[in-house]
């Protein structure tokens, strides 16, 4: 599903962000991403959809070389992925429905169908009753939620998370990787970065652990 | 388990959503399609309201410059009709030898209504001349010591209402001075024709006006979209990272740019045609001074849709231009 070969970034100002990461991995799986701040954990997830370039090297995703993507197929490589982020990423103008429809907006779906998906997603992570409610009048945790139901409405086969329980306390947290593991179930790909050391371990999931740019384990 | 809940879910407007209609079938494809055109315009338009202070003022400055180089054009092409007017009222004067006497003018009168180039015409005679001069000039009294009547005869030549150019008009003026009754031909074009050098220069002064406040609607419509674009700076930070083409992030901004344009156009149309009636009063009675039957004409059909298109364009132009070089600078990050 998603293939690093010697994937090198370099800021101008620093050092390496990456240096010669290769990794692959499979469709279905569920991965992590450790290392301390700085290791380049977000750094390696922004180069998946293009976000940013790599400076040397190949990335594959889905079959599909993604390091050197036309700038016109950036949208419709990022509307295979769902991104979950930290700081949730939500517009606070728009309803929890309007936000999780975003991406199926974006794709053109048709708006009858809009309403069943949405719904669907929201029931996923148990924030139905929600949809009329604007961000900032729900906690962290549904926040989050919300985020995730946005990531996941559009059926993307591949999602990609930073730091997802960064703002939330462990109870929340453990939630949320539930619903993670629930999702890798029924055949999701998963890239999931944290430094949330302890919940890694708890699940037992293949970790790739960053430490100043380079992969030292689960390569 | 997901499954029957998501059926529990539906709501009555997910109904008619059959299975093959969540397809990629081209007829659903162009439902979604105009569904999406006509949620953006709505979203467009609720934001125009959502930020009435700025939406107002935005309008009205638009409005007002269109109002100006608009007004002038109407007024100057009332002035060019009511010109016309006068000129096809205007009435040249023959006057015939002092010698000659009233029989000769009613019979030179008669000939020349049959001249293809003259509507009409009457004769004035001498004593008619004479009474016109005592009840008119002031010099009544010293009138009344003439022993003879030194007035000529007088034709009054009305043109043709075709005959419009000065050059056909000075070829008739040649012809009945040529008339062996003539004494002289009186037709006092020249201030006409003075006016209508002064339209032509107001004219191209409004066609420069015109292109200096058609850009200033695309300045001003382009600075109202920077400022939401940059209100808007994560929503579309976040719609590009879902994906959205660069088409999609312009087309709310396009929306917003026409509907400022279109708000603003009507608003001038209506000011203009306030304008126009405010002095309709007084430019009757200037008609009514020259004689002339011209009334104030309002914004026709084709002023309304140059107003209307130009402002749309200019907005839409001025909107495009300004999301165009945003897009260009703006990363999701």
């Amino acid at each position: 599903m998603l293939e690093f070969i010697k994937v090198t970034k370099r800021y101008s100002e620093s050092g390496d962000a990456l240096a010669e990461v290769s990794f692959n991995l499979a469709a279905g799986e569920m991965a992590f991403i450790t290392g301390h701040s700085g290791a380049g954990k977000s750094t390696l997830l922004r180069l998946v959809p293009a976000i940013e370039r790599p400076t040397r090297g190949q990335i594959v995703f889905d079959g599909r070389p993604v390091h050197d993507v036309p700038m016109r197929d950036i949208p419709f490589l990022r509307r295979k992925l769902g991104l979950i982020f930290q700081d949730y990423r939500l517009l606070k103008d728009r309803t929890v429905f309007d936000n999780v429809a975003l991406p199926l907006i974006i794709a053109g779906h048709n708006p009858l169908d809009v309403g069943r998906r949405v719904r669907a997603a929201l029931d996923k992570v148990g924030l139905l009753r929600k949809e009329k409610r604007y961000p900032q009048g729900l906690s962290g945790g549904e926040q989050q939620r919300v985020g995730i139901a946005r990531a996941i409405v559009h059926k993307p086969p591949m999602i990609l998370a930073d730091e997802p329980t960064g703002n939330l306390d462990p109870e929340l947290s453990a939630e949320i990787m539930n619903l993670f593991r629930e999702f890798n179930s029924v055949g999701v790909t998963l890239l999931v970065a944290t430094h949330d050391l302890g919940l890694v371990k708890r699940l037992g999931c293949r970790t790739l652990r960053l430490n100043q740019g380079r992969l030292i384990e689960g390569g | 388990m997901a499954l029957k809940r998501k059926n529990k879910v539906r709501r009555p407007t997910a109904r008619t959503a059959s299975p093959e209609r969540s397809g990629p079938g081209l007829l659903n494809r162009m439902e979604a399609y105009f569904a999406l055109h006509g949620e953006t315009f709505k979203d467009s338009f609720r934001r125009l309201r959502q930020t009435p202070l700025s939406s107002t003022l935005t309008v009205l400055v638009i409005a007002i410059a269109l109002t100006l180089p608009m007004s002038f054009h109407a007024l100057i092409g009332n002035a060019r009709q009511a010109v016309a007017a006068l000129e096809s009222t205007t009435e040249m004067s023959l006057f015939l030898k002092p010698s000659l006497p009233n029989e000769a003018g009613r019979k030179l009168a008669e000939r020349l209504k049959s001249h293809p180039q003259i509507a009409d015409t009457t004769l004035i005679t001498k004593e008619d001349g004479l009474k016109d001069l005592k009840a008119y000039s002031g010099f009544g009294d010293a009138l009344k010591f003439l022993e003879t009547n030194p007035l000529p005869a007088v034709v009054g030549i009305t043109p043709k209402a075709s005959l419009t150019d000065a050059m056909a008009l000075q070829g008739l003026l040649d012809e009945l001075r040529q008339l062996p009754e003539a004494d002289f031909v009186q037709f006092d074009t020249e201030w006409l024709s003075k006016l209508r050098a002064l339209l032509a220069i107001a004219d191209r002064c409004i066609a420069v006006f015109s292109v200096l406040l058609g850009l200033g609607v695309l300045v001003i419509v382009g600075n109202t979209i920077r400022l939401e674009l940059q209100h808007r700076r994560e929503e579309i930070a976040v719609a590009k990272l879902m994906g959205a083409t660069d088409r999609f992030i312009r087309r709310p901004f396009l929306y917003s740019g026409f509907c400022y344009a279109f708000l603003g156009a009507v608003l001038a149309w209506v000011l203009v045609n306030l304008l126009l009636l405010l002095i309709r009063g007084p430019a009757v009675q200037l008609a009514e001074l020259y004689g002339s039957p011209y009334r104030l004409a309002f914004l026709g059909l084709p002023e309304t849709e140059l107003l209307m298109g130009a402002s749309v364009v200019l907005g839409i132009a001025g909107a495009w231009a300004v999301v165009a070089y945003h897009l260009r600078t703006l990363h999701p990050e």
